[in-house]
């Protein structure tokens, strides 16, 4: 199909994107291995190898860790929505008992201390470009650890005291007198970018740091101008915040001997903290090691560096010693970096006979007090048009800054928002022009044929059976019973409502990871790796394709991760890209190993490595009874040679597409407005799947994470005081194991041409169609009222009022 | 938290003296709502006296027409007690349906009872019950005991020692549960005594916490049934509101719950 992309005016940026060509084209002799792998271990549910440490209390998180004469930080954070720092009195604090240090916004600058190099904007070649209205880089204000002008949120740090003990830090932390003139504040995302909106920025008068137009405006306009229907629609994919059982930690210490820093802090990956973290400080990358072991749980909230981070590192230099941080969970309720808060405008142009022509987008992000990541609208904006082949469309993509918490990337993000906008505007589609909501999607859905398929804003899905996926979505979910199903409901005073969801999602990420291996002379191998789980899993996946090249038991490989001091390269974990760029450069790495190792063993048993044949993990010289076992070979050469051990850096830059449907069926107490989930389906195509167990347990958890901001989850703001409402458990709802029914979720492999394993992604699939399904399923139930849409959350008091109103709730 | 200091006396003497000779004391029970409270910084008490320890506050007794629960009784015992299933089974499946595993196991009805949050669920059954709360100097009634949010009868330094419950000839409980808190959102715990007077008690959604609906009472007098029900409400003015609940739904819910619980009579329904 011919991409309509065309420039349309200056100020439109169109995506660079061509054919890409698959990076697998040309195969090294050592990655047809790879590609020619047994595949003993992978695909095969393997228990997770961490489990037993992890339940075991043995994990190591963040707080765990503690050093000699270790100090206590506590941080006094803004009251306000938005509030001028007129002065700070530190006198009393630094009066208090065992206060040792109290920094202020002033000192910040005093010191030179810089702004995290957040760098929002999504600058590889697969992301859309986003820009300030007139095309320049955007302004996306520097995150300073402390500011010294005002605070931009409530919960903002505005000073750190520190202290011998934590509740002694606390106590400062009440003695610490500020000065502050309440400023008017904007926390609604709509109002931000609304004209007269108080600005947030005086860099940006109109909050509006980001406006930018893509995709081809006349042949939208003249497909809208033929279209026989057009229907439009509003959502607002509410602001949600990411719930880590572990709350953020963070433990830094100076040696003034060496002149480093060490930083123990729980993160996306630690490469990534010491990079930025090493800029705010203005030191060498080199001289700060951070250490990240078990992660309690990311989602997003951690990819970024937090000022909480730098604040300790800092402290620490300034008094000696080493000082901790670790937040309540109040305070990550108030200050984790949270996710979504989309406002979209959407329009489908349809022709009579059902075909979808075109489509317009208007998408609002709304970033909070700066900007941290843009990865959400960006991601969403390259996904505009779903699952469906809608030949023309235009989306304007803007960010603003409110009075509220930074976003961030949040589980699949920015792909569940624009899932939402599809697939709902979809449904109302069907509903308004008198379409089979099933039929509608299945005449429009993207072909296998068409892949690769370019889509009408430039990204390229790389394969797919999209219809195939709705067909086995749609089978076991028992769609075509459900009328009994509804009957049987109707007489328990319940109602019962069906939805469904296609999704294509798309994994980018850090191109650049590395691997090196090990053979070690216990009859180990030891994989150091850059990437960082929060429960993925990674230390059973990532040794079974480590076990499988190898050929050896999945219990001698080792994942070494989470100390820059051993890890050097490595991208983290966000994306859905660990298991793809973490594969294959583990694959190619053990190809490599492979390789020396035939050198070697050639050497040894006096031959030439073409004549030395690898199997079970035992090299062996070809028509001989003569072999030699891979950990043997590394023992007997590691004097001459040194260790058997490889490092093999990779880059991959192409993304691939995810993608999938889902299923709901929904109870509605007619009552009450009570809604209980009672079935729940899914298929997700992850592309090669290297452990069905542990791709089922990420879906699982997707899935929850998604039903909950359709059902339950909500950062609150009070207009009236743009007080958060939502700071504990009392008030964010979060799903919990009685409120969601047992899943049932296949796994589609369509293999991806993109990289040699053939991956896709796993564990976002399961988010991001579940809040489109959920509301879907909620809708149909309501249909009897008159209700068209619903806001989510779709809480009892929502349900209730639309049941009642019949129009749209709250 | 603050610092502060912990005790915990054997009897009820040494703790009501250890209460009038502190600076700023309170007693401490199941801790599952002050300890959280401190946690914040939104209490400051110098001493806390722990009253698990005093024989007087623990302990069940099921007689012919009563239930006597000790204070210091944790949700936990009061779900799993065969003889007060067997006599009040909806007093039974309220203490088991409060908060958590962990919050059951800790959490007392005595603490509970003092603290009168508004959307605690033993005031429902202190209230419907008739009860009378005997602390360490005398005995109160039910109907003199509530008196507003986290507001009792009890004076500074007095125990809360028992709560005797009559045992009705029927009654149920029925929770629709705040989604986020799980708290109740409205709940209606309604009882037949055995003179045939009828109690309707209502938590989680008065604007002055837990009330009798009188007007649900009267009707049911007359026929205990869902239908005597029928087009009764009650005034929106009269009920909390938040973000999960306006008061007009948290009104509707009332009168749902409230012919829930008799639709469950002699047992509960949570939602
Ligand atoms: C996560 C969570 C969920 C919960 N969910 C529910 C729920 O669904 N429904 C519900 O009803 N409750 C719920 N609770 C509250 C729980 O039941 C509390 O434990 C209870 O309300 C207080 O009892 P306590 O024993 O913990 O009292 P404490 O917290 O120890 O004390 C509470 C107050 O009572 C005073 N006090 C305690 N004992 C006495 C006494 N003998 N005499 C005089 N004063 C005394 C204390 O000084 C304090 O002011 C929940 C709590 C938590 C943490």
């Amino acid at each position: 199909m011919k991409s309509p992309l065309q420039t349309i005016a200056p100020d439109v940026i169109m995506h660079p994107l061509k054919q890409p060509k698959p990076e697998s084209a040309e195969l090294s002799p050592e990655m047809k291995l790879v590609r020619e792998a047994l595949f003993k271990h992978v695909g095969k549910p393997i228990p997770r190898k961490e489990d037993g440490r992890l339940i075991t209390g043995k994990g190591r998180f963040s707080d765990d860790f503690s050093l000699p004469g270790q100090t206590y930080a506590a941080i006094v954070r803004s009251p306000y929505p938005h509030a001028r720092i007129l002065g700070i009195d530190k006198s009393e604090a630094l009066a208090s008992e065992g206060v040792l240090l109290v920094l202020t916004g002033e000192d910040i600058l005093a010191d030179d201390i810089k702004p995290i190099p957040h760098n929002p904007v999504p600058s590889t070649n697969f992301d859309m470009k986003l820009r300030a209205k007139d095309g320049s880089h955007a302004f996306t204000g520097p995150h300073y650890l402390l500011p010294s002008d005002k605070a931009r949120h409530v919960g903002e740090a505005v000073a750190i005291v520190v202290a011998e003990t934590a509740a002694q830090a606390a106590d400062g932390a009440e003695k610490v007198v500020i000065d502050w003139e309440e400023l008017p504040y904007v926390t609604d995302t709509a109002k931000a970018a609304a004209p007269g909106a108080p600005t947030i920025w005086d860099e940006v008068p109109d909050n509006v740091f980001i406006d930018t137009t893509f995709g081809d405006k006349e042949g939208t306009d003249a497909a809208f101008a033929r279209a026989d229907h057009v229907v439009k629609a509003e959502f607002h994919i509410q602001r949600v915040t990411g719930v880590t059982m572990e709350p953020r930690s963070s433990l830094g210490s100076y040696d003034p001997e060496t002149g480093r820093y060490t930083l123990y802090a729980g993160s996306g990956g630690a490469v990534r903290q010491k990079n930025e973290l090493s800029k705010v400080l203005g030191i060498e990358p080199k001289d700060l090691r951070v250490l990240s072991f078990d992660v309690g749980g990311n989602f997003g909230t951690r990819n970024r560096v937090y000022v909480e981070f730098g604040l300790v590192l800092w402290a620490s230099a300034k008094i000696g010693r080493p000082v901790k941080y670790t937040a309540t969970r109040s305070e990550s309720f108030l200050t984790d970096y949270q996710g979504r808060d989309l406002v979209t405008k959407v329009e489908l142009a349809i022709r009579k006979d059902g075909k979808f022509l075109a489509m317009r987008a208007d998408n609002l992000s709304n970033v909070g007090g700066r900007a941290v990541s843009l990865s959400p609208l960006s991601k969403g904006s390259g996904l505009i048009t779903g699952s469906y082949d809608i030949p023309y469309a235009t989306l304007r993509a803007r960010a603003v800054f409110s009075n509220t918490m930074c976003t961030q990337a949040y589980r699949s993000s920015g792909r569940p928002e624009v899932t939402y906008a599809i697939e709902r505007l979809v449904e109302l589609a069907a509903d308004q022009l008198g379409f089979d909501k099933l039929e509608l999607r299945r005449m429009n859905l993207i072909p296998p044929s068409a892949m690769p398929y370019t889509n009408a804003v430039g990204s390229v899905y790389d394969s797919g059976e999209y219809e195939k996926n709705m067909d086995r979505a749609l089978e076991l979910s028992g769609w075509a019973t459900f009328d009994a199903r509804k009957a049987e409901a109707a007489t328990r005073g319940k109602l019962l409502g069906r939805g469904f969801a296609n999704y294509v999602e798309s994994s980018i990420g850090t191109p650049k990871e590395r691997a090196e291996i090990e053979i070690k002379d216990d009859g180990n191998i030891e994989v150091v790796i850059g990437t960082q789980p929060s429960g993925q899993g990674h230390e059973t996946s990532f040794a079974q394709v480590v076990a499988d090249m190898i050929q050896v038991p999945v219990e001698k490989v080792w994942i070494v991760l989470g100390d820059t001091d051993i890890v050097s390269v490595g991208g983290g974990s966000h994306s859905g890209r660990s298991m793809r760029h973490a594969g294959t450069v583990m694959a190619m790495a053990s190809a490599g190993l492979l390789a020396e190792g035939r050198k070697r063993a050639a050497e040894l048993l006096g031959s030439t490595a073409d004549r030395i044949d690898f199997e079970g993990g035992v090299f062996k010289l070809r028509n001989s009874n003569r072999t030699i076992d891979i950990f043997e070979l590394g023992r007997r050469t590691r004097e001459s040679h040194g260790p058997l051990r490889v490092v093999k850096d990779n880059e991959m830059h192409t993304p691939v597409f995810p993608n999938g449907a889902a299923v709901c069926e929904v109870e509605i107490d007619r009552d009450t407005g009570h809604v209980q989930i009672v079935r729940y389906t899914t298929i997700d195509d992850v592309g090669r799947c290297i452990n069905p167990l542990i791709v089922h347990g990420q879906t699982h958890g997707g899935i929850a994470q998604g039903v909950g901001q359709a059902m339950w989850e909500l950062c609150a703001i009070d207009q009236n005081s743009g007080q958060p409402l939502a700071g504990s458990f009392m008030d964010y709802g979060l799903p919990r194991s009685d409120t969601m029914p047992s899943f049932k979720c296949e796994i589609a492999e369509v293999i991806s041409p993109t990289n040699p394993l053939g991956i896709k992604a796993g564990g976002e699939g399961g988010t991001t169609p579940a809040l489109a399904t959920v509301v879907n399923a909620v809708v149909d139930a309501l249909s009897e009222f008159g209700v068209k849409d619903i806001q989510m959350p779709v809480t009892p008091a929502n349900v209730w009022r639309a049941m009642n109103s019949g129009r749209k709730a709250s | 938290m603050y610092a502060t200091t912990y005790h915990k006396p054997k009897t009820l003497s040494e703790a009501v003296s250890l209460y009038e000779n502190s600076e700023e004391p309170s007693y401490l029970s199941g801790g599952h709502t002050l300890i959280p409270t401190l946690k914040s910084r939104l209490a400051a008490p110098q001493h806390l006296i722990d009253v698990r320890a005093i024989p007087e506050l623990s302990g069940i007794e099921v007689t012919a027409d009563k239930v006597i629960i000790g204070s210091a009784t944790k949700h936990a015992v009061v779900a799993a007690s065969r003889e007060i299933k067997a006599a009040i089974p909806a007093l039974s499946g309220l203490a088991g349906s409060i908060g958590d595993v962990q919050v059951r196991h800790m959490g007392t009805i005595g603490g509970s009872t003092a603290n009168n949050d508004p959307a605690a669920d033993y005031p429902a059954a202190v209230l419907a019950l008739d009860a009378v709360v005997h602390t360490d100097r005398r005995a109160i009634p039910a109907g003199d005991y509530f008196q507003g949010l986290y507001t009792t009868a009890l004076e500074p330094g007095e125990i809360l020692a028992r709560v005797e419950f009559k045992i009705p000839e029927i009654a149920g409980y029925a929770k629709f549960r705040n989604p986020a808190s799980r708290y109740s959102m409205a709940a209606a715990f309604v009882a037949r005594h055995r003179d045939g007077h009828i109690r309707v008690a209502i938590t989680g959604a008065g604007n002055e916490g837990v009330f009798r609906w009188t007007e649900a009472e009267e009707r049911l007098t007359e026929n205990l049934s869902a239908e005597a029900l029928e087009g009764l409400t009650i005034d929106p003015s009269l009920m909390m509101g938040d973000m999960h609940a306006p008061a007009d739904y948290r009104a509707h819910l009332v009168a749902v719950m409230t012919r829930r619980a008799v639709q469950n009579l002699g047992g509960t329904h949570i939602l």
